[in-house]
């Protein structure tokens, strides 16, 4: 008797908190997501007009002609895939960099370590509207000007600080004794990085491929710096194109912005499983 | 004439074609909008029948990227062959030096041909020639509303009146009869010459504080105010939405909006701003040409072909197209009785306005003049001052600015010294740590796998960044700036001291403190109690997820401003579900300084949040279920799981985050700029780097710029390594 009520108090305790969270999780999608619901009805509505007087999501003589002139009247599709090129040369450089770079300062000792921990995270304090010119002259100095070159380079470095400091914190919440117990089975210290290490920070490996991603899938200044030649255009100096003072193309803008979130929530959708999923770090007693 | 110019045409052509016919390749930026671009393409495909061996590539940049970019490449000793853009560019161009003289290249008979104000002459150069003139204000109107345009102030008003209507009864007012972008001073210059001043004289000396300014300005006041014909706050998107919503009988707009208004199907109207009954004076808009200049850095071999390609640009042929096309009113004094230009109404009703318009000051000193009117005219707006004080302060300041702009600060006495003591200190450092570079040598050639992991990225990070930040230390105690763009010398520490004298600066450093401390606060919370809340197993959590990751995923610069008209005072969705649905008095969240800063806050929370969630969640990961499950052996609560488990093991991980996140909302003008537009009101949303932003881009004071760029780097790696040491957030958690 006694047993069935405490059960029943617990479930009910339970019941209350799952709704309360759902409450909470809800509240926050839909403040996620109305303004970009608002975005749509920009790429909807013919005539360009960022603003309306009315909340109607789907706007009146909603058309598609904006997403249809974006892929056949403007080059988006070739701009898409430069910046696929890219976006993929600095992700798949800057996580390998970064989960080297960082093993070695979580695990390893050197000279000058602090200094250089310091030194990456300065380079990124400095105001970006100062570097430009900078930025310029050495780029046409190293004759990277208007190559793709020029800016998959520029991008890891400035995506690097984060990452390299990302892995370095990931790395120093797993034990070194389990490389240890790997090398006394005979690994070599790169086997055990690769075989033990890595696959246990996967989770840091998806946050530096996201961040690198984004980084350099919208990043405009620098590549209006470098990128010359409007065949070269990635998607932020494409969808620049809509943009001229006074008379902005709001709707090829709105359904371009749109189809640039794609990619990305593709990609989070594929690395969200090492973002989740509870690994027990088993194996070895503390 | 045409005969004449067609025959010549045809020797350019056959004395081209006489000549070695190496392909040559021509780069023309400019920043024409769509309708000037598709012109602009017919005509460079007709350049190309006549002259095959000639490449024109054409680049469009935005106006202010135009302008900066071309300073940039020509400052590097490049860029482009030719540059077409808006008279106000040739006065900065023209006094760096990198834009060349054209008076000797074109004929006087050339020159006669196109109306005089397209031919652009600063400090006894011609250093532009334009094929069009626009970008000039016009009284639009809406036929259905307005079927008889008002020629004089009063009968504006009165129509105005008339057409303020509020239809439905629900205590708002549905149309107004007039709304336009008032706010901004370009599209208040008109009234200034309506009522007898204007901002500055032939000496490029400003005349703000005048009598007849102080009327203009009472009396912009009182159309929204004493006659209640206008819309509270309204900026260019607002009054142009409203006007193609039917919402609007009339509106005051540019030749750039005809386009959007012929394509809708607005009845409307082009004509002169109304006459103001008090002076018996038209307003006179500002027209600025807009058209060729040529590169100084130019490949002398290129400079013939590049000619010929703008005499092509300047010939009736090639200006016919683009002002049918464009609706645009072309340069050249012939086509003004063209087809072209009088079977348009719309065209006329330009040309009519154009008769009075005041030509654009073209002298760099105008910018000056803008940023100082801005903020008190906005201030008058908001109810602040009246108009005296507005126009006192607005000649104050901008005295004040030009001085500052064209100041050339000589050498200091003591910069040899300064010399020297650099590299003393440099000796110095290499002697002391010279221990350290054997132990570092030593090292590599021991432990190779460890540098070889490093060494890649270190090398990336010193060329690209270390290079730039050298080059702002040097600039910082130079005196760079608009008198000395190229010839520029080290002179010391004058730059500090201004940054340190300005007394906005203290206040505006508290203020980004304030954004920093409050942004990042609300991105790690939220972050993480929504990481913690998905960390479970819950149906559906795969796509709550992703939804609540889209605020990341959408570029920023339209969902920016997609807040901004959210948070609209009348129009914006905050306003209505706070009034419809929470029943609170509603809020003026763009028109005073608090409320617009919190504004941004908020937009900037919204933006940043998902990502502080993505961290958050990578490094729950980390932390083994076993220790949860020990503590709930022993009996922990939640709050004590959170406060001993969680929070520590996920610092090493959020510590980048945090720390980089920090540094980057500091520096983050781009929210800010969009969501308040640029500053206002007032020019009192500002943080730290909008100062350098300004001062750079719109003053030219790289010097003072660079020196405040070290200001707030210094600050910040203060910060941070206070932060760092206090948290202990770079050493290991076992």
């Amino acid at each position: 008797m006694a047993n069935g009520k405490k059960m029943s108090r617990y479930k009910r305790k339970r019941i209350i908190e799952l709704v309360l969270v759902y409450a909470v999780l809800l509240l926050f999608v839909l403040i996620s997501v109305y303004p970009i619901v608002r975005v749509l009805s920009i790429s909807l509505r013919p005539g360009d007009r960022l603003l309306s007087t009315s909340l109607a999501i789907i706007p009146a003589n909603a058309t598609w002609d904006n997403f249809v002139e974006l892929f056949t009247k403007r080059p988006f599709l070739h701009w898409m895939w430069n910046s696929f090129v890219i976006t993929t040369a600095v992700t798949v450089l800057g996580v390998a960099l970064a989960s080297t770079a960082g093993y070695a300062m979580s695990r390893f000792r050197f000279v000058g370590k602090k200094a250089l921990m310091i030194s990456i995270l300065t380079t990124q304090m400095f105001p970006a509207t100062m570097l430009l010119l900078p930025m310029y002259i050495i780029i046409s100095k190293m004759h990277l000007l208007n190559t793709y070159g020029g800016l998959i380079v520029i991008y890891s470095a400035t995506a690097l600080p984060f990452c390299v400091w990302t892995m370095k914190g990931y790395y120093d919440t797993i034990p070194y004794s389990l490389e240890e117990a790997a090398m006394i089975d005979g690994c070599s210290p790169w086997a055990a990085f690769t075989r033990v290490v890595l696959p246990l920070a996967t989770p840091a490996l998806a946050i530096t491929g996201l961040f690198s991603f984004m980084s350099s899938w919208s990043e405009y200044l620098v590549a209006a710096q470098v990128l010359r030649d409007p065949k070269m255009y990635t998607l932020p100096l494409g969808l620049k194109e809509f943009e001229q003072s006074m008379s902005t193309e709001w709707g090829l803008y709105a359904s371009g912005a749109l189809v640039i979130a794609i990619p990305v929530i593709a990609l989070y959708l594929m690395v969200n499983k090492y973002l989740v999923g509870g690994l027990t770090l088993g194996g070895v007693k503390e | 004439m045409r005969r004449f110019w067609g025959t010549l045409l045809l020797l350019l052509m056959l004395a081209g074609m006489a000549q070695a016919a190496d392909p040559v390749e021509i780069t023309l930026w400019h920043q024409l909008n769509y309708a000037e671009r598709q012109a602009l393409a017919d005509q460079l495909a007709q350049f190309k029948k006549m002259y095959p061996w000639i490449e024109v590539t054409s680049i469009y940049r935005e106006t202010e990227q135009l302008r900066a970019g071309f300073q940039n490449s020509a400052l590097g000793g490049s860029g482009p062959e030719l540059i077409h853009g808006p008279s106000d560019q040739i006065g900065p161009f023209g006094t760096m030096e990198i834009i060349l003289p054209l008076e000797d290249i074109f004929t006087q008979e050339e020159q006669d041909r196109l109306d005089p104000q397209a031919l652009v002459w600063y400090q006894g150069h011609l250093y532009q020639i334009a094929d069009r003139l626009g970008n000039h204000l016009c009284l639009i109107y809406n036929k259905e509303f307005v079927p008889i345009p008002p020629e004089t102030s009063g009968e504006m008003i009165r129509i105005g009146q008339e057409n303020t209507v509020d239809i439905d009864g629900d205590g708002k007012i549905d149309r107004f009869g007039l709304v336009w972008n008032f706010t901004e001073p370009y599209y208040f210059a008109p009234f200034l010459s309506g009522f007898g001043g204007w901002m500055l004289d032939e000496n490029a000396v400003p005349t703000l504080n005048t009598q007849a300014n102080i009327n203009a300005l009472r009396f912009v006041q009182d159309l929204r105010d004493k006659y209640k014909i206008t819309a509270a706050n309204s900026d260019y998107e607002l009054a142009h939405n409203l006007f193609l919503e039917g919402k609007a009988a009339m509106t005051i707009n540019g030749d750039w909006s005809f386009g959007a208004y012929e394509e809708s199907n607005i009845d409307f109207g082009v004509t002169r701003i109304p006459k103001i009954d008090q002076t018996g004076l038209w307003p006179g808009p500002i027209v600025s040409p807009r058209g060729f200049s040529v590169n100084v850095n130019i490949d002398p071999e290129k400079l013939e072909p590049t000619i010929s390609l703008l005499r092509f640009l300047l010939s009736d042929d090639a200006q016919r197209t683009m002002a049918a096309q464009t609706g645009i009113i072309p340069s050249s004094k012939d086509l003004r009785d063209d087809p072209v230009v009088t079977e348009s109404p719309v065209m006329r009703g330009s040309l009519y306005q154009l008769e009075v318009a005041k030509p654009m000051p073209i002298v760099p000193e105008l910018r000056a003049i803008w940023d100082s009117m801005r903020p008190h005219y906005q201030s008058l707006l908001g109810g602040a001052i009246g108009p005296e004080e507005a126009a006192r302060r607005m000649q104050e300041d901008s005295v004040r600015k030009i001085k500052e702009m064209n100041e050339i600060t000589p050498p200091s006495p003591y910069v040899p010294v300064l010399y020297a003591v650099f590299a003393g200190l440099l000796i110095y450092g290499f002697w002391k740590t010279r221990r350290s570079f054997v132990d570092l040598g030593r090292d590599m050639r021991k432990r190779p796998f460890v540098y070889s992991m490093l060494l890649p990225a270190f090398i990336v990070i010193a060329a690209v960044v270390f290079y730039p930040f050298l080059y702002n230390i040097v600039l910082s105690l130079s005196n760079m700036g608009l008198r000395n763009f190229r010839n520029w010398e080290v002179v010391g520490f004058q730059n500090y001291g201004k940054v340190f004298l300005e007394p906005s600066f203290y206040t505006v450093l508290l203020k980004t403190i304030i954004w920093t401390v409050v942004n990042v606060f609300f991105h790690v919370t939220l972050g993480v109690m929504l990481a913690l809340l998905l960390n479970r197993a819950l149906p559906g959590r795969g796509a709550i997820r992703m939804l609540l990751i889209l605020p990341w995923a959408v570029p920023q610069y339209i969902t920016a401003l997609t807040w901004r008209g959210m948070f609209n005072q009348e129009y914006g969705a905050i306003n209505l579900i706070i009034s419809n649905y929470l029943h609170m008095p509603i809020v003026n969240w763009l028109g005073s300084p608090t409320e617009a800063f919190i504004a941004c806050i908020l937009t900037n929370i919204w933006l940043g949040f998902p990502f502080m969630m993505i961290v958050a969640l990578g490094g729950l990961q980390s932390i083994p279920t076993q220790l949860y499950e020990a503590a709930d052996i022993d009996g922990a609560s939640s709050w004590a799981k959170l406060k001993n488990i969680t929070i520590p093991m996920l610092k090493p991980v959020m510590a980048p985050a945090i720390v980089l996140g920090m540094v980057w909302t500091f520096n983050n003008l781009n929210v800010i700029w969009l969501v308040s537009n640029a500053g206002e009101p007032a020019d009192k949303t500002h943080i730290l780097v909008s100062f350098v932003y300004k001062s750079a881009f719109n003053l030219y004071r790289y010097g003072y710029a660079a020196a405040m760029s070290m200001v707030i780097f210094l600050i910040l790696l203060t910060f941070s390594l206070i932060y760092m040491r206090r948290t202990k957030a770079t050493e290991a958690v076992y």
